[in-house]
């Protein structure tokens, strides 16, 4: 008989998320994830000046800052009617690409590394074998034998202290960590080094957006002036650190990430196929090169791809209301019509809570009801998942050369074939893979907007449709983009000038959500299935899927016995 | 050649002293220019020019201006605060918080003849009528509420203990952001009060014909004879 | 209560073991010490302090929020986040960035308030949703009530993180539909520090868990309770494009020539003037810019209610009360336009009504001047 276990907090993401899942043979037999925190920003948003909304909005995430702002200006924009001046453009890819890296980087060391990497292992690491190592994966600098048996005595210290602080209680020891000591205590250096390196290249947004987390947007352009003979705009100074900061980015990304990950892979090729889930993928597209409205001309292309079929990519729009729609059947809330099973686009979404859940505190959720504040979004019907493997796996299946080199050279290393790619894994490869592209076409903008600039062209901002009187009675608007966890978008409908719904659709809501009306799961609880649980009480694997997917919500972790009683024996205060 | 009504008889009384008149046109002057600079501050002109920002100190002066004309007002409200108690009897506070029942029904019987104009009759006071004197209370909170805010507001441009007494408005306010939208409102006030005030004075000299306007120039009013003998009859008992 | 395993090592014991010399170690505290704005004499301290103290540790609790905090938190340059994580404090709760999940992470936020009960530092990022029970965040299937109550109790002190853990933010902003409710109005009787803005700047955070590792003590605050070595200046009075708004020269609309030659952003919408920050000051990213710097207006994310305070783009706040689109100077307005007609209004009635009076008022003066 199976073992009902729940993990509540999920630590290591953004927000506040729930699992529970039952255990049967140690293999995960079905699984349910669940949001518990909400904050309504969609009625907050009503009634309120649509100029504004990139900056409530940009408050949805901290992490993924950014990206939020940029589909609310996309959206606004698309309503009123306004073109941005190419400029801003460049300027927005170029503060995309910076999230997109930091995101994934401070992913890959900070939230997902412990899933793999002992800490406590390191410490019995040779630091003269560990240079050796370090130096045949990459020509970083900082990887002396000095230089690592410093580090390991600081740690030593660290963990002699009695005071663990962020590694307390991690689940060091668990078998399931296969990497030897020393690349362990290269994965302790290189967490320490991401850590000082991702507050380099957010500098970026500071440049152009004035601070990060939650740097400015405008709608119409971007705030940043240029001004190439003045002291405060965007000058020679200016631009110089930014390139400066794109150069520091690639490179380690190049010599630090993607050794890393390509030295860690070998160890953990068993995750190859485990954790794939739906096997259905969607990209928005974003990143473009010839203005927003043409499509074609997207770094990231756009695409659906269903059942793992890489031969047949669908085209997704999300202006039809047949395509992209919400369903709350397993939710809590309620929409207008009553109809419990039917699906509404986001221009005509709702967002009025109903909580049926069970009073805090609580053991478990009623799964078989409604169980989580996230709705359940689905393309055509169907259940996707949207981020950087669903990315990677639309351009490489639509034959795009840059895509084409970077997976099939990481495939051949690794020697895994392309279906390896289905899975935690690959989740976690498509992550890198990606940034080394970002990480290429963040230095190409630049040049981009270099040129621009020696042609005479200064314009930052299109500000002909900024006065709301100019603005049709109503209108409505969607602003897309590929947020570094998948594909994201804004519906706006404005009348009178003011906001009248705001609906948004974010990439955790596609992966994370609760059941459709049909009971078809999204793509977390479809990824846990049939994940091998070595003990329930440390579920290590759990942690791997979910966070391969980069979760950005708020979540905790329990463990609980078939009949929902508490096994951990552990007082939770 | 013919005569319409028997001609009055005019007594002529001394009702603002020097000091109440003062205070007065200094009050409009500063109010006019706080106002106007206030105005300014709030929504500055489009000012579009290739100037070297060393070389201006437009706003600047805008903003110095509010601020000397600040301290006047304070202080002018301060010193009138002071004369309702040393001042004469239409100088006197009592003629502008109601503390008798007399009044109230004072108040009634002008908001009667001259908001709803009840035909052919006039109220002759005085000093201030009771509704008039009941409004300047209602304006010296007015006052008080501008003063506060505004040494709340510039409490942190200033490093005089003086103006750093008011460190604590920003607090009930909700921080600068409520104390500097009251203070603006409140200007708005000042505004309508001026309309009405100004054109009660000439609606009181056309209807009454008793030099209401000119009374704030030399201090004189120009009262009937059976009013005056009325409010002596009043004063003496 | 306490019970401290082995002694721990303290921060001079610490540097000296990681090779560093004395020397060193009082440039070290002579650099926090500039940082901090303290003479020579405050310079020793810090270094006393140093020499005496182990890792303070710190439970950082996640509520309504978008983590911002923490990231900006990451994003500190000095100190640099690695090290207050492995020298300075030891932070033995974070759903951020914690190794443990679930139970196990229960565990050690219930270890450290056992084991430090009264010693450790309470930090609070994020509002706390107290309607419907607090069914609106809920973790490890407790309300966020029910987790900060538990954990204030044992604290020495509280940082509120933020301005949702300050000021509700964003959640709290009309009509705040799930209570948001700020740390300050559910916790009592504990020493508390505000650190609002959205986020607060990196270095900032780290400046006032720096304080209070080094002094022992809380910083001073303001009369809101914020630190006043950070806040107690509107970033208006610390911008450099100060001059221009002194001159009068003003942006008028986004990237117009005035916005590229960097005049002051008052008129689209800048809020500098009512807003308390170091942002003019300390700027971000490790000095990077700051918004203005970067072209856009400050809308005032460390004051109170400033989403309400809005529109972003325009430099009269709504007034309260009114609707969400109306400000003093449309109200104002619209009463002043009103009284203009109530005048005439009345100018034409009273000579209507009263024309026998005036009639004779004016007889009275025109008879008289025919008699002379
Ligand atoms: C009749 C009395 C007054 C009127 C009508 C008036 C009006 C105004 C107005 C309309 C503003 C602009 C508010 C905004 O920024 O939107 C202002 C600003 C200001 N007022 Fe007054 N005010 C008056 C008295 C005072 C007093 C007594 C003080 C005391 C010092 C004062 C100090 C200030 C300050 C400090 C500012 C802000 C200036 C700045 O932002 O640089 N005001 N006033
Ligand atoms: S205070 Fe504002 S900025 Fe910080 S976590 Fe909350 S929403 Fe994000
Ligand atoms: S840009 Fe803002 S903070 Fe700077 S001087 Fe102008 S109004 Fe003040």
């Amino acid at each position: 008989m199976g073992q009902r276990i729940v993990v509540d907090p999920v630590t290591r993401i953004e927000g506040h998320l729930r699992i529970e899942a039952e255990i049967n043979n140690g293999k995960i037999t079905d699984a349910y994830s669940a949001g518990t925190m909400v904050r309504l920003l969609e009625e907050i948003l009503k009634g309120r000046d649509p100029r504004d909304a990139w900056a409530f909005v940009g408050r949805v995430c901290g992490v993924c800052t950014s990206v939020h702002s940029l589909a609310s200006c996309r959206a606004v924009e698309d309503a009123i009617g306004v073109t941005i001046p190419p400029n801003a453009e460049l300027v927005r890819n170029i503060m995309y690409c910076a999230q997109q890296m930091h995101d994934h980087v401070v992913h890959f060391y900070h939230l997902h590394a412990l899933d793999w990497v002992d800490v406590v292992s390191a410490l019995k690491a040779d630091p003269k074998k560990t240079s050796e190592i370090a130096q045949s994966i990459s020509n970083w600098p900082k990887s002396s034998p000095g230089y690592f048996s410093d580090l390991q005595k600081r740690l030593t210290k660290f963990v002699e202290s009695g005071q663990l602080g962020i590694f307390a209680n991690g689940y060091w020891g668990h078998p399931a960590y296969k990497l030897p000591p020393e690349v362990n205590l290269i994965g302790v250096a290189h967490y320490l080094e991401a850590l000082e390196w991702q507050k380099e290249v957010v500098k970026i947004h500071a440049i152009f957006g004035g601070k990060n987390p939650h740097p400015n947007f405008l709608v119409g352009g971007m705030a940043c002036a240029i001004g190439l003979d003045d002291v405060s705009g965007i000058n020679a100074e200016r631009l110089a650190y930014v390139h400066q900061l794109l150069q520091d980015a690639k490179e380690f990304i190049e010599q630090v990430y993607i050794p890393d990950l390509l030295a860690v892979a070998p160890y953990y090729l068993d995750w190859g196929a485990i954790g794939g889930g739906l096997g259905s993928y969607m990209s928005y597209g974003d990143l473009p090169t010839n203005g927003f409205a043409d499509k074609s001309s997207m770094k990231f292309p756009a695409g659906v791809i269903l059942n793992k079929d890489l031969s047949n990519i669908m085209e997704v729009d999300v202006r039809d209301d047949s395509e992209v729609q919400e369903f709350i059947h397993r939710s809590w809330y309620e929409y207008e019509g009553g109809d419990e099973k039917a699906g509404l686009h986001p221009w005509k979404g709702e967002s009025k809570i109903k909580y049926t859940g069970p009073k805090p505190p609580y053991d478990h959720l009623n799964v078989e009801e409604r169980y989580s504040f996230l709705k359940t979004p689905r393309w055509k019907g169907n259940a996707v998942e949207v981020g950087p493997l669903a990315r990677v796996l639309i351009g490489y299946a639509r034959g795009r050369e840059d895509f084409k080199e970077v997976v099939d050279s990481t495939l051949a290393k690794l020697k895994v074939p392309v279906t390896a790619l289905f899975s935690t894994l690959g989740r976690t490869a498509a992550r890198g893979l990606e940034s080394i592209l970002v990480a290429q076409w963040g230095l190409e903008f630049y040049d981009q907007l270099i040129n621009n600039l020696k042609n005479g062209d200064t314009r930052m901002a299109n500000m002909e449709m900024f006065n709301p009187a100019k603005w049709d009675k109503t209108c409505q608007g969607v602003g897309y983009s590929e947020a570094p966890r998948g594909a994201l978008a804004h519906w706006i409908v404005i009348e009178d000038q003011k906001i009248k719904n705001y609906q948004l659709v974010v990439p955790t809501t596609w992966n994370a959500s609760p059941r459709d009306p049909n009971g078809k799961q999204s793509a977390y609880e479809a990824a846990l299935m049939d994940t091998p649980v070595h003990d329930p009480e440390q579920p290590l694997e759990i942690l791997r899927t979910i966070h391969s997917f980069d979760p950005c919500l708020a979540c905790s972790v329990h463990v609980y016995d078939e009949e929902g009683k508490h096994i951990s024996k552990v007082k939770v205060v | 050649m013919a005569t319409h009504t028997a001609t009055h008889k005019l007594r002529r009384v001394f009702v603002w002293e020097l000091p109440v008149r003062f205070y007065h046109w200094l009050n409009a002057l500063v109010i006019v220019a706080l106002c106007a600079t206030g105005y300014l501050i709030g929504s500055p002109p489009a000012f579009l020019s290739n100037a070297e920002a060393s070389d201006q100190y437009l706003f600047g002066w805008i903003r110095f201006i509010h601020f000397v004309a600040a301290y006047l007002f304070f202080f002018n409200f301060l010193f009138r605060l002071y004369w309702g108690f040393v001042g004469n009897k239409y100088a006197d506070w009592k003629n502008f918080i109601p503390t008798n029942r007399k009044f109230w029904s004072e108040m009634w019987e002008v908001i009667k003849i001259d908001i709803f104009l009840q035909k052919d009759k006039e109220h002759l006071s005085v000093g201030h009528n009771a509704l008039a004197g009941f409004i300047y209370f209602l304006t010296f909170l007015a006052f008080l509420v501008q003063c506060i805010t505004g040494f709340g507001l510039y409490a942190s441009m200033s490093d005089w203990w003086f103006a750093d007494m008011f460190v604590w408005v920003g607090g009930i306010f909700g921080g600068d952001f409520g104390l500097r939208n009251w203070h603006h409102a409140a200007m708005w006030f000042f505004i309508i009060f001026a309309m009405v005030h100004v054109y009660l004075v000439f609606y009181h000299d056309y209807v009454e014909g008793r030099g209401e306007i000119s009374s704030m120039g030399g201090g004189w009013k120009f009262i009937e004879e059976e009013v005056f003998d009325k409010e002596k009859k009043k004063a003496t008992h | 209560m306490t019970t401290k395993p082995t002694r721990r090592p303290t921060y001079y014991e610490e540097i000296r073991q990681k090779g560093y010399s004395r020397r060193d170690f009082m440039k070290f505290c002579s650099i926090i010490g500039a940082y901090m704005g303290l003479e020579a004499t405050g310079v020793a301290q810090v270094a006393n302090a140093l020499q005496k103290t182990s890792r303070v540790p710190v439970i950082w609790l996640h509520f309504q929020e978008c983590t911002c905090c923490s990231e900006s938190f990451i994003r500190s340059s000095h100190p640099i986040v690695a090290d207050i994580l492995l020298d300075k404090i030891s932070l033995d709760y974070t759903e951020t960035l914690m190794a443990a999940s679930g139970h196990q992470a229960e565990a050690a936020k219930a270890k450290t308030m056992k084991d430090y009960h009264g010693e450790y530092i309470l930090c609070v990022e994020g509002s706390v949703p107290t309607k419907d029970d607090g069914v609106y965040c809920c973790i490890g299937g407790k309300s966020a009530i029910q987790v900060l109550e538990e954990a204030a109790e044992g604290a020495k002190a509280i940082i509120a993180w933020g301005s949702c853990a300050c000021n509700g933010c964003v959640q709290a902003a009309h009509p705040n539909p799930t209570t948001a409710t700020p740390i300050h109005k559910l916790v009592h009787g504990k020493p508390l520090i505000k650190v609002p803005g959205c986020p607060p700047i990196g270095e900032v955070m780290a400046g006032v868990i720096i304080h209070m590792i080094t002094f022992g003590r809380l910083p001073e605050l303001d009369r809101v309770g914020r630190p006043k070595a950070f806040y107690s200046k509107r970033v208006h009075d610390t911008c450099y494009r100060r001059p221009f708004y002194d001159a009068g020269l003003f942006v008028e609309t986004f990237d117009d020539e005035n916005a590229q030659k960097g005049y002051c952003l008052y008129k689209v919408g800048c809020k500098g003037p009512m807003t308390y920050n170091a942002c003019g000051v300390t700027k971000w990213n490790g000095g990077t810019s700051y918004p203005i710097q970067s072209g856009h207006g400050c809308f005032g994310c460390s004051e109170e209610n400033f989403w309400d305070n809005g529109p972003i783009y325009r430099q009269m706040a709504n007034f309260p009360g009114f609707g969400i689109e109306s400000n003093a100077d449309e109200i104002g307005m619209v009463a002043a336009g009103a009284t203009a007609v109530g005048i005439a209004a009345h100018a034409i009635a009273t000579n209507l009504r009263k024309n026998k009076l005036i009639n004779n008022v004016i007889a009275e003066g025109k008879d008289a001047e025919k008699e002379l």
